[in-house]
């Protein structure tokens, strides 16, 4: 069912062959493939690409589909450079976090779900990720900023390319 | 003054923990090695119903009785998979575990799966956690080079794999159901209990599901004896538990603490936590994460252990205490908490996935408008049919916050009254 492989680079087939040793059914690597897929692919989920990943797996391409739909770090449309997540749930909202989406709006231009004219990144407002003692916090690709200020924030997206 | 009693985080300071020499020079997988060389299987369950330990994930089962559950034989394969999804808005605790002291996590996975004769076990890490995603692995990779993970671990006939399972995003899958629905490959939706995981899991195979912290405390009961712990803390909630403090306060992190009845919920808020930054008056608290009633100020005197927080009327949940002061407008609160559950249903469920979504609106109408004249009515009417109607408990997790901020704060809810 695998007659796809060659479409993905040799190194992911391999990580991918690896994975597969873990489970006792290959399905269960799916998501933890789809990782490395996406970092090769640009950092989203086209058509092309799900094809490719349900080929992969020997998955009919609907589920491919259904899993990039479900999970908030799969993306179905091309996104910038660096992903930047910034937290907008309770622990960082009571410390500033809505400052710094309307700081992110206006400085940058861009909206939740946007990507700046520059390609450089993509802004998203996630819920609640795990760092809510050192609120607010984003993520940048995957590198946390911990206690962030709006100074912190313009000195992280300002040395990205 | 109430003080941090160090077991869990005894070493979590020092950045070499995560290594395996200096794990195992501070008596790391002592416990582990007299397990399997001198216990039984059933040695280790009892010693851990011993120290009456209950999960750390937010239910509070205790962890013996489901390892117990777990059919005996050989028949099927058997699994452990960890829950390290965390993503119940406020906690944070599991991630210093990973991070900080890893193997604690692996001796206690391997102790648990000793105990049900699990061959496999899955670390189920969040997606966006990459720091803990990576040094999980170093560390599983330092001990299955030390044959601590593997075949005959340790020349005995035990053996076992342990491998991290990135998720990719998506609250719901910190349920154990949906949890094991995203291992094996799919969207993560709960299925319907019973069975239960540890009778029908993985592959419909037996899996026990524990968080993490709950696989740290055994590996801490394994190393200082059932009865060490069942000493520490109070009758209910024994031993030390991490907990979350975040909000508004002076001092937030994570404590390691023991629960009593001989202090209260807001002494460790004010005496841990520093009360609040700005000195503003507490407006009110989710004592275990959003998935629970509001305490208002005034219900903050009762015991910090399970039973007492139960007695006042919600729960410490996930330990992860999220404080508010009264500069905030708690229909801003009230509306960010329902926006977290409309946006992570699931949506296998009619009442939860039409009902949030609708909750979420009519909160936000609140937020700008204030509420119709029998808005309120209508609310409390669909969110209690959104009430043990549904597949998984995230919908209570709706309905129990909303409801009690409505009731808690009437005054910031009350109706627009037509002439
Ligand atoms: C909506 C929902 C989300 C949950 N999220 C988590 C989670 O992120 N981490 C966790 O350990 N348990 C979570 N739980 C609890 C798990 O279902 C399960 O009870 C727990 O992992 C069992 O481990 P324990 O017995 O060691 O506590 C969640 C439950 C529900 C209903
Ligand atoms: S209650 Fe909500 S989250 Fe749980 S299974 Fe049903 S729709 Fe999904
Ligand atoms: S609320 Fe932002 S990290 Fe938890």
């Amino acid at each position: 069912m695998s007659g796809n492989e060659s479409k993905f680079s040799s190194e992911l087939v391999a990580k991918v062959n690896e994975l597969w040793k873990r489970y006792p059914h290959k399905k269960a690597a799916l998501i933890p493939a789809m990782h490395l897929i996406q970092a090769e692919r640009d950092g989203w989920f086209s058509d092309e690409t799900v094809a490719d990943t349900a080929a992969l797996f020997g998955l009919p391409d609907m589920h491919v589909r259904g899993v990039v739909g479900f999970y908030d770090m799969f993306h179905s449309e091309p996104v910038g450079r660096h992903v930047v997540r910034l937290c907008k749930t309770l622990s960082c909202k009571l410390r500033g976090a809505d400052g710094l989406i309307q700081h992110v709006n206006e400085r940058y231009g861009v909206k939740n779900g946007e990507t700046t004219q520059d390609g450089c990144f993509t802004f998203k407002h996630f819920e609640c990720l795990g760092h809510c003692a050192n609120a607010p916090m984003m993520l940048v690709d995957d590198e946390k900023h911990l206690d962030l200020t709006a100074d912190k924030l313009d000195s992280v997206l300002g040395g990205l390319s | 003054m109430i003080q941090e009693t160090r077991a869990m985080l005894e070493f979590a300071d020092d950045p070499k923990q995560i290594e395996l020499a200096t794990y195992r020079k501070n008596g790391g997988y002592d416990a582990f090695e007299k397990a399997l060389k001198e216990m039984s299987p059933d040695d280790v369950t009892q010693e851990v119903l011993k120290s009456g330990l209950r999960g750390r994930g937010g239910a509070g089962f205790p962890t013996g009785r489901k390892w117990q559950f777990v059919p005996k034989g050989n028949d099927k394969p058997k699994y452990i998979a960890v829950n390290a999804d965390e993503s119940e808005p406020g906690t944070c605790k599991d991630r210093v575990i990973m991070e900080q002291d890893p193997h604690q996590m692996l001796e206690g996975t391997l102790l648990a799966a000793y105990a049900v004769g699990a061959t496999t076990a899955y670390i189920y890490i969040r997606g966006e956690f990459q720091k803990s995603i990576r040094i999980v692995e170093d560390a599983i990779d330092e001990a299955r080079a030390a044959n601590l993970i593997g075949k005959n671990i340790l020349g005995t006939d035990f053996s076992c794999d342990i491998w991290v399972h990135p998720g990719a995003g998506a609250y719901i899958c910190g349920e154990e159901t949906a949890l094991l629905t995203s291992l094996e490959g799919n969207r993560g939706y709960p299925r319907i209990k019973p069975p239960f995981p540890a009778v029908e899991g993985l592959w419909r195979c037996p899996t026990v599901v524990n968080n993490v912290e709950t696989m740290a405390c055994v590996t801490q009961i394994l190393r200082r004896g059932g009865d060490w712990f069942a000493g520490l803390g109070c009758e209910g909630s024994t031993g030390t538990r991490l907990f979350c403090l975040s909000g508004h306060l002076k001092r937030p992190g994570v404590y390691e603490l023991e629960c009593s009845t001989d202090f209260t919920l807001r002494d460790v808020i004010e005496q841990i936590g520093g009360g609040t930054l700005s000195g503003a008056p507490i407006q009110g608290v989710m004592p275990g994460g959003s998935s629970f009633p509001v305490l208002r100020a005034d219900e903050l005197d009762c015991g910090f252990d399970i039973e007492s927080v139960a007695k006042a009327g919600s729960s410490l949940g996930s330990g992860a205490i999220m404080v508010f002061d009264d500069t905030v407008n708690v229909r801003d609160v009230v509306l960010n908490i329902s926006e977290f559950y409309s946006h992570e249903s699931c949506g296998q469920c009619t009442p939860c996935r039409e009902g949030s979504d609708w909750v979420r609106r009519m909160l936000k109408k609140f937020q700008t408008d204030g509420p119709d004249e029998g808005d309120i009515a209508t609310l409390m009417d669909v969110t209690d049919k959104m009430d043990g109607t549904t597949i998984c408990a995230l919908a209570v997790a709706i309905v129990w916050p909303v409801q009690s901020f409505l009731k808690k704060y009437p005054e910031a809810f009350a109706e627009k009254v037509t002439a």
